[in-house]
């Protein structure tokens, strides 16, 4: 079979999850958590991620998220026993009477934590990915990553700041480079002073407007988001593109707020539904690699350390 | 045996090449088989294999490390399937609970609302206040000590109207298990506290709006109780275990219901501080008939820093809420008792020091 096509073909991206589903997922979760005194809580996120995965298809055919409660438990008593240790460094340098010692390590450490969660968690939700049975992968180098992400942090805060959205970029850019699906390579272009100008831009117009502009802000960054990510194999190539507006953004964001308040918050799986659903209804894939020639590239990973050391840390939004 | 076999798609685990295939049921030996495009004959044992129904069809999955796919889109053949995995208890607890159905998930949502709210309202408050016996007198005076030397630097103390007031206390019984201070504060502020470990603190703004002397005893009375009771503490702990016990019991559900839970706890608090003040109210209330001082003075005290405030609310009052109901209940009180009062011609010289 041709690895490209010939004509440019346009890909379906759909999320088929319903918000009762959901809701029921998360009800039942919550009473297994409580009950189990929270003991539940990795199986609750695997049931939780594989259902969102299992809505979600390209060409008709289910993403599968295959971690399990298991693996994100074991995940968990790991990253307990890192920070034990952390704070166990902490309190032995305090305890030899070197308190700036013990800081500066303590920070150092912490800041170090960062990106080996990062890492391991895009390693872990990666392998653990899967379409038609082919599975993604994520190939960063974690050395590597922690070093770069220590100079990006250095800049950042020599610059007050500054820094930081040539920094988001510079980490998106390596993150989503050296993502795999099967034999087809992830790209992500980000320019650090493109994002920079869209989001001074964003800040000083929703000041003026007085917030109206933030859902315009908000669509211009989904654009950036989506418009810069492509997936490369030889001479194949697909490329994405936000079709999302302003007016689609206030609509979402709006109605989701008024539903969580209505239902004093029990409508949350009807608002991630409903956010999926826009999210995956307004990109748009187009080009000519031929999904139907994919191969198994990337090996299995099951540690999920850096998924539940992200956890702890709310990294969530980096996925 | 036509309701047994249907044509779906297979992926084998190392390429996305999807096969066309004939798969059918074996409800014999429980297996289901079918032929790869290879030749090769393949049986899966139902029980090893993972079923998942989704909007694209029927997925299945086999494997571990090779994991392979079936997709199933004909609706008869899932219902055998179905059927079959019941019969033979494959199906999972887990999957039996989701089966429910969206009433019963919602009536299991309100009913652990329910049980949250019930522990909330009922066992922490009651759990918060037993640990308070826990915790030794020598804490709260430590919590005081760190408060008043936060504070003291912005305090003008008037130290000849500190010794008269607490002359003017000595002359009371004030049912205080530990020593109390007391200390006068040169301030406009329309204010009284208590720390916990035992200074009480006036400002004379309070002392400018007194008339008589039974309003001052009413105020100590008043703030000697919060002592007496470890209202501070108390508080402490009883906001402390409400915010516990929210953020690990909806903090891992979502954000959006944490906050919500933050809201009400302080919401709460508010009527803890509510129940704290009535208590005071009535200790004081009692204190005032043991020293035989005429305990209108505390309503009288209340009604006038209400009059005479109405633009902006005396801090005392904003921080002791709702005095509408405190007076009528300190009214009732007085109404209700059998009052003896006498003479205290110390203590209204000692107060006629401090107006001066």
């Amino acid at each position: 079979m041709e690895k490209s096509l010939e004509k440019r073909v346009e890909y379906a991206l759909n999320y088929n999850g319903k918000g009762s589903d959901y809701f029921g997922i998360i009800i039942v979760n919550w009473l297994l958590t409580v009950v189990t005194l929270g003991i539940y809580y990795p199986w609750a996120k695997a049931k939780q991620l594989q259902y969102i995965y299992n809505s979600t298809s390209l060409n008709d055919d289910s993403f599968e998220f295959h971690g399990t409660g298991k693996e994100m438990f074991k995940g968990f008593l790991k990253a307990i026993l890192i920070f034990l240790v952390l704070y166990g460094v902490l309190g032995l340098f305090i305890y030899l009477k070197m308190p700036i010692t013990a800081l500066l390590l303590f920070y150092v450490l912490l800041i170090a934590i960062f990106p080996i969660a990062i890492h391991g968690s895009y390693r872990y939700r990666m392998s653990r990915s899967s379409w038609r049975g082919i599975r993604f992968g994520y190939r960063g180098d974690r050395k590597e990553f922690t070093l770069l992400f220590f100079k990006w942090i250095f800049f950042t805060i020599i610059t007050l700041g500054i820094y930081g959205p040539w920094m988001a970029m510079n980490m998106r850019n390596y993150l989503l480079g050296n993502v795999r699906f099967g034999d087809v390579e992830f790209e992500y272009d980000g320019d650090g002073t493109d994002y920079f100008a869209l989001n001074i831009k964003g800040y000083l117009l929703t000041i003026v407007t007085l917030g109206i502009y933030g859902f315009w802000w908000q669509k211009d960054l989904f654009e950036y988001y989506v418009n810069n990510l492509s997936l490369t194999r030889e001479d194949g190539k697909i490329r994405f593109n936000s079709t999302a507006t302003g007016g689609d953004f206030f609509k979402l964001i709006t109605l989701n707020l008024l539903i969580l308040i209505f239902t004093l918050g029990l409508g949350y799986a009807w608002v991630v539904t409903r956010t999926l659903k826009f999210v995956f209804e307004h990109v748009e894939a187009e080009g000519n690699i031929n999904l139907d020639t994919l191969t198994q590239t990337e090996e299995n990973y099951k540690d999920a350390t850096g998924e539940d050391l992200s956890d702890f840390l709310n990294l969530d939004s980096v996925m | 045996m036509m309701n047994n076999k249907t044509t779906a798609v297979f992926y084998d685990g190392n390429s996305s090449v999807p096969q066309q295939i004939e798969l059918s049921l074996n409800k014999l030996n429980a297996t289901l088989e079918f032929q790869m495009s290879d030749g090769t004959h393949c049986k899966w044992l139902v029980k090893d294999v993972f079923f998942d129904k989704r909007a694209t069809g029927l997925h299945l999955k086999y494997g571990s490390e090779v994991i392979q796919h079936i997709k199933i889109k004909d609706d008869h053949f899932i219902n055998t399937i179905h059927h079959f995995r019941r019969e033979n208890g494959h199906i999972s607890w887990y999957q039996k609970l989701l089966d429910l159905g969206f009433a019963a998930h919602f009536g299991i949502a309100l009913a652990i609302l329910g049980i949250i709210g019930l522990c909330y309202v009922y066992v922490i408050p009651w759990a918060a206040e037993q640990s308070v016996n826990l915790i030794p007198e020598e804490y709260d005076n430590k919590l005081g000590n760190s408060a008043w030397a936060g504070n003291e630097y912005f305090m003008n103390v008037d130290s000849k109207k500190t010794k008269l007031l607490n002359d003017f206390a000595k002359q009371l019984n004030l049912k205080n298990t530990k020593n109390l201070k007391f200390i006068v504060v040169k301030s406009d502020e329309i204010n009284a506290f208590a720390l916990p470990d035992g200074r009480i603190v006036v400002f004379t703004g309070i002392l400018e709006e007194m008339k008589n002397y039974n309003e001052l005893v009413g105020l100590l009375g008043h703030e000697a109780s919060h002592v007496n009771n470890r209202h501070s503490m108390k508080m402490l702990c009883r906001s402390l275990s409400g915010y516990l016990f929210i953020s690990v019991i909806l903090g891992d559900a979502n954000g959006i219901m944490a906050t919500i839970g933050d809201n009400i706890n302080s919401f709460q608090s508010l009527s803890f501080s509510r129940e704290f003040e009535r208590q005071a109210d009535a200790d004081g209330f009692k204190i005032l008939l043991a020293n035989k001082v005429n305990p209108q003075g505390m309503s009288n005290l209340f009604k006038r820093l209400k009059q005479n405030n109405f633009v902006s609310i005396p801090e005392f009052l904003s921080s002791h809420p709702v005095t509408e109901n405190r007076i009528e209940y300190i009214d009732k009180m007085v109404k209700n008792q059998k009052i003896t009062t006498i003479n205290h011609p110390q203590l209204e010289s000692l107060f006629a020091k401090l107006k001066q």
